[in-house]
């Protein structure tokens, strides 16, 4: 059974039908990325399985679930986490403090431990911790977005736009700590804008146009298709 | 300089009143970016049950300060209560909708407040009776009655509890992960509509304090005692930097300091002229100056958040 099961997905907002009838199943272990342009839904998709932009109708299963009643504070518990477009940090509490709000559900006794692991993934975090967050780099702001959505222990990462505004040296080595993350075997879904990279990390890939999937392929499939040659990688 | 050390203890004493009523505004302003208006008669509310409470256990012999006690016991639920069918009932419904609507309601809500008051305690002034110690110490030069040194402790003891409360707690996490940012609060598992019921609870628990200590202060109770005092305490918010917790603790006593001041000095300053009965105007030149010269507060510089 996949992990996550979405079927036939609607999304309006503020009279925008912004979702048109969305199908994606990531297995497992899976890293898959979900590319297209500006406006073409993304972000509401993945606002939408987390549970902060309510839908219309559809079907979002975990592990054949319906996770539609379960209110949305209750669904990090059900493994889910999203690294927010724009990295959605607490600004003025330190980047210790932003790290353990990612904790905020978990009552185990081995909080204390994964923090020393988000650390160690960032060890620039560790020299930052009593800093206030909203006084950090970008590349730095991503890093504790990253590791806040780590500190919930999550079965399902969405990543959300994590390489925008950043310098292309920050880009790179944010994927590369996406890699790492994805090698613990952690089930991503990415979305990006940045189609190249985000597939190159990928081993599937679905494209999305006007709030439907229009393509759904293998990584290095969808990197030598002639339209997402034209349309995304801008060649 | 006899003077000066009296209205400073006066000042002091008035604004720690202030404080606790100005982290109500603040608490709520800080989560959901609302001046809640109708937080000066969640005061009133507060005095009056207390004064009901007194009046009815007046004739059963408990010793004064018990009496005052029991009175506190039921005005805190009842504001408790009272702040959170305010939200519940008039903020909820707007949250999604522009500023200014909730504003207005705020004010509809502290309109409707004191004619609901009105009914019940009437138009008269009620009388704080004297139960409480009435007499004094005295202290370089000045003298600090009893009731003043149970404001002053009684309110720094609260603020205290409120600190430790927003800093170490999980309550205390979820407010500031709420006010900083209520949608990935959600995602970080805050029910985010769970504290924002808690902290209109809260500040109308300290309301209710407030409420008690502002009517035995000066002996009596109105049903639009809040108006003013509410004014005052927004005021020092303001002062100190909507939003910020110690600012409303720094502005509220810094505006009690500087009205105390004001009227202790003010018929020297202007030979007669204005005496203490101007004491109100400096509250609001102070709004004044501070909404010119400094309109994010003294404490209320934001961490700049890069994009």
């Amino acid at each position: 059974m996949s992990l996550l099961e979405v079927k036939d997905l609607h999304v309006s907002y503020d009279g925008i039908k912004a979702v048109r009838g969305l199908d994606i199943t990531l297995a497992e272990g899976e890293i898959v990325s979900l590319v297209g342009s500006n406006g073409a839904g993304k972000s509401t998709t993945l606002r939408a399985i987390c549970g902060i932009t309510p839908f219309q109708s559809g079907k979002i299963l975990i592990e054949g679930r319906d996770i539609r009643s379960i209110p949305p504070h209750l669904l990090v518990r059900e493994g889910i986490s999203l690294v927010p477009e724009g990295r959605g940090l607490f600004g003025r509490s330190t980047v210790e403090e932003n790290l353990m709000m990612g904790a905020y559900s978990r009552r185990d006794a081995e909080i204390g431990k994964d923090l020393e692991k988000v650390y160690s993934l960032f060890p620039r975090l560790l020299e930052r911790r009593k800093q206030p967050a909203g006084t950090l780099s970008g590349g730095e702001q991503q890093m504790v977005s990253l590791g806040r959505a780590l500190m919930s222990r999550p079965r399902l990462l969405f990543l959300d736009e994590p390489s925008m505004g950043l310098a292309p040296i920050m880009v790179q080595k944010i994927f590369e700590i996406i890699r790492t993350i994805a090698s613990t075997g952690m089930t991503i879904l990415l979305v990006e804008q940045n189609a190249k990279v985000a597939l190159s990390l990928c081993s599937r890939g679905y494209v999305m146009e006007s709030g439907k999937i229009i393509l759904s392929d293998s990584a290095s499939s969808l990197l030598a298709n002639p339209q997402v040659k034209a349309a995304y990688l801008g060649q | 300089m006899e003077i000066f050390l009296q209205q400073l203890v006066n000042g002091i004493v008035l604004g720690s009143i202030y404080s606790l009523v100005a982290l109500g505004y603040t608490l709520v302003y800080g989560i959901m970016g609302l001046i809640n208006f109708a937080h000066g008669d969640v005061v009133m509310i507060g005095a009056m049950v207390t004064l009901t409470v007194i009046r009815l256990l007046s004739g059963s012999g408990l010793p004064g300060p018990l009496v005052v006690l029991c009175g506190l016991g039921a005005a805190i639920p009842f504001c408790m209560m009272t702040g959170y069918l305010m939200e519940r009932i008039a903020y909820r419904p707007l949250r999604n909708a522009p500023r200014l609507a909730p504003l207005i309601t705020a004010i509809g809500v502290s309109i409707l407040l004191q004619n609901v008051a009105m009914l019940i305690w009437g138009r008269e002034y009620l009388s704080f009776p004297q139960l409480l110690p009435a007499h004094a110490f005295p202290f370089l030069g000045a003298s600090i009655s009893f009731i003043q040194i149970l404001i002053v402790a009684g309110s720094g003891i609260m603020m205290a509890c409120l600190s430790i409360l927003i800093r170490k707690t999980r309550l205390g996490n979820a407010m500031r992960a709420a006010s900083q940012n209520a949608e990935v609060a959600t995602l970080m598992g805050v029910e985010v509509n769970s504290v924002i019921s808690i902290t209109f609870m809260l500040g109308s628990a300290l309301a209710a304090v407030a409420g008690m200590m502002v009517s035995a202060y000066y002996g009596i109770a109105h049903y639009d005692m809040g108006f003013l005092l509410g004014l005052k305490a927004f005021t020092a918010a303001v002062l100190g930097g909507i939003g910020n917790m110690e600012g409303a603790m720094l502005g509220g006593l810094l505006l009690g300091i500087i009205e105390s001041m004001g009227a202790g000095y003010l018929g020297t300053l202007t030979n007669g002229a204005m005496g203490s009965n101007y004491q109100d105007v400096f509250a609001f030149f102070v709004l004044i100056l501070v909404l010119i010269f400094r309109p994010s507060g003294l404490l209320g510089e934001r961490v700049g958040e890069r994009p």
